[in-house]
């Protein structure tokens, strides 16, 4: 079954600055392919050039300035399996990127991919959301580093109609910081109907610092801003717990779409966050 | 364009268009074990390993493969020598109707070459791609068990 019927050529470029070079001069009809998942499985008939990474050695993951650096074309289960997501935020990065989609796509999907293409229903960005992660993109010949914020706030797919993603950098987080993450998914590869993940600072039982995302909302993944702000300053309890999930029920900006209605998908939002916070309070 | 892959220790060199997927390309050539099914990456039907590592072959790009090497099932074992996994999920009835069960074998293969002596957990995570509408997964997870026993046996 050839679904992407108009390709016409296919390249492997030896250098960024080939890759970025043939990117421009196609004018919108070339794609860049990091594991390809989505490029095969929503095929855009307008593509007639695939443009490769695999020769750009794009596929690290190492440890530079406090910053944990992954290469564009890491899967999945390269960054699930590296030693320097074995202890990073007490194993529970390695343990989410473990449960994402099944073994076979995770072997497959890239963390540029996962970036790059934006989807709504990614677990990849909330992740990169909440760890307040940096993209790095290139345009061939300079880099320029964005947190993510600012990546998707900008048009981000005008910027890569001549841009590749190259690069995510993770701070590294010191002991005082907690991690949790979660995803509500039928089966190993139904896309996810929402997720959510947490990043505390905890010194003395007080919340000093919080990054929250939710992603599956069912539109791209968002920094739950006004969540953050209310657990700033509060002692961690159980108490805070149940406060927060009536908190989020109230204010965290999700809709209704034909697999979640909104009702539903704001009372899950309001328990997964409580629930990361108690678990998170076993830390 | 040409494409030059090592499929079960064998060299080939395939004509291919630009835009097909590896499933497509393998059975065009004959590799007619290798099953094709949903075309989304849902169901393993059409596992391969490249380079050992299972994968999707409905969704990855033929292209993408050029110069590595390719493991189907029948590089596995063959109905004369069968490897142990694949004696193991006849004995333990992994196998009905038999579409899935390349695709699952592969990816039991994978994961014991890499960790001889996995955890139920550990193998239930690694076959969680390969859809099995007959047995109902229990089996599976034995035939994988026997099949370690079968292999320390074999040594
Ligand atoms: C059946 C199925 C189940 C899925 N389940 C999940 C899930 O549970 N969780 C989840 O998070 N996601 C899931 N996904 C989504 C998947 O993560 C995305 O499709 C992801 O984009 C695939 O990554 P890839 O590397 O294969 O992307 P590709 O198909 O290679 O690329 C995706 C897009 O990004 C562009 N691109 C790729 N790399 C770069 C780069 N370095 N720089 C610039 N542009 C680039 C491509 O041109 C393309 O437009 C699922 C997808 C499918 C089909």
């Amino acid at each position: 079954m050839l679904k992407l019927k108009n390709v016409r050529q296919c390249f492997m470029p030896d250098s960024l600055q080939e890759a970025v070079d043939i990117l421009r001069d196609s004018q919108g009809k070339a794609a860049i392919v990091g594991g390809g998942l989505d490029i095969t499985v929503f095929p855009r008939p307008y593509i007639e050039k695939l443009i490769f990474l695999d020769k750009l050695h794009l596929n690290y993951i190492k440890e530079k300035n406090s910053e944990i650096r992954v290469g564009a074309t890491v899967t999945i289960t390269d960054m699930e399996r590296s030693l320097l997501i074995k202890n990073y935020l007490r194993g529970r990065v390695k343990e989410i990127l473990g449960e994402v989609a099944s073994q076979l796509l995770r072997n497959q999907i890239t963390i540029g991919g996962s970036i790059a293409r934006g989807h709504p229903y990614s677990d990849i960005i909330p992740l990169v959301y909440a760890l307040r992660g940096r993209i790095v993109l290139s345009d061939g010949k300079d880099d320029e580093e964005l947190l993510i914020d600012d990546f998707y706030r900008e048009n981000f797919r005008e910027l890569l109609k001549n841009k590749i993603v190259t690069e995510i950098r993770l701070k590294k987080y010191d002991d005082s910081y907690r991690f949790g993450m979660k995803r509500f998914v039928r089966n190993a590869t139904d896309i996810p109907l929402l997720n959510v993940a947490l990043l505390i600072k905890v010194e003395k039982n007080i919340i000093k610092d919080a990054s929250i995302s939710l992603g599956s909302r069912p539109g791209i993944a968002y920094r739950f801003i006004k969540g953050e702000e209310f657990l700033k300053g509060k002692k961690i309890t159980k108490e805070l717990a149940e406060d927060f999930q009536e908190f989020t029920e109230e204010n965290v900006d999700v809709g209704g779409d034909a697999r979640l209605s909104k009702t539903y998908r704001k009372h899950l939002a309001g328990v997964y966050s409580k629930n990361i916070l108690l678990n998170l309070m076993e830390v | 364009m040409k494409v030059h892959y090592t499929i079960n220790g064998e060299k080939k060199i395939f004509e291919i268009k630009p835009g097909e997927v590896l499933l497509d390309v393998l059975r065009r050539n004959g590799y007619s074990e290798v099953k094709g099914n949903c075309y989304m990456g849902t169901c393993g039907a059409c596992t391969v390993l490249i380079d050992g590592v299972p994968h999707t072959s409905c969704t990855i790009l033929a292209a993408k493969v050029d110069n590595k090497s390719i493991t189907t099932i029948k590089g596995v074992g063959t109905l004369q020598h069968p490897h142990p996994l694949q004696k193991a999920f006849v004995e333990k009835g992994a196998v009905q109707c038999g579409f899935c069960t390349p695709g699952a074998i592969l990816s039991a293969y994978a994961l014991l070459k890499e960790n001889p002596n996995p955890t139920d957990e550990e193998i239930k995570k690694a076959l969680d791609g390969n859809v099995c509408r007959c047995t109902g997964y229990v089996q599976q997870v034995e035939a994988v068990k026997f099949s370690i026993k079968l292999l320390k046996e074999e040594k």
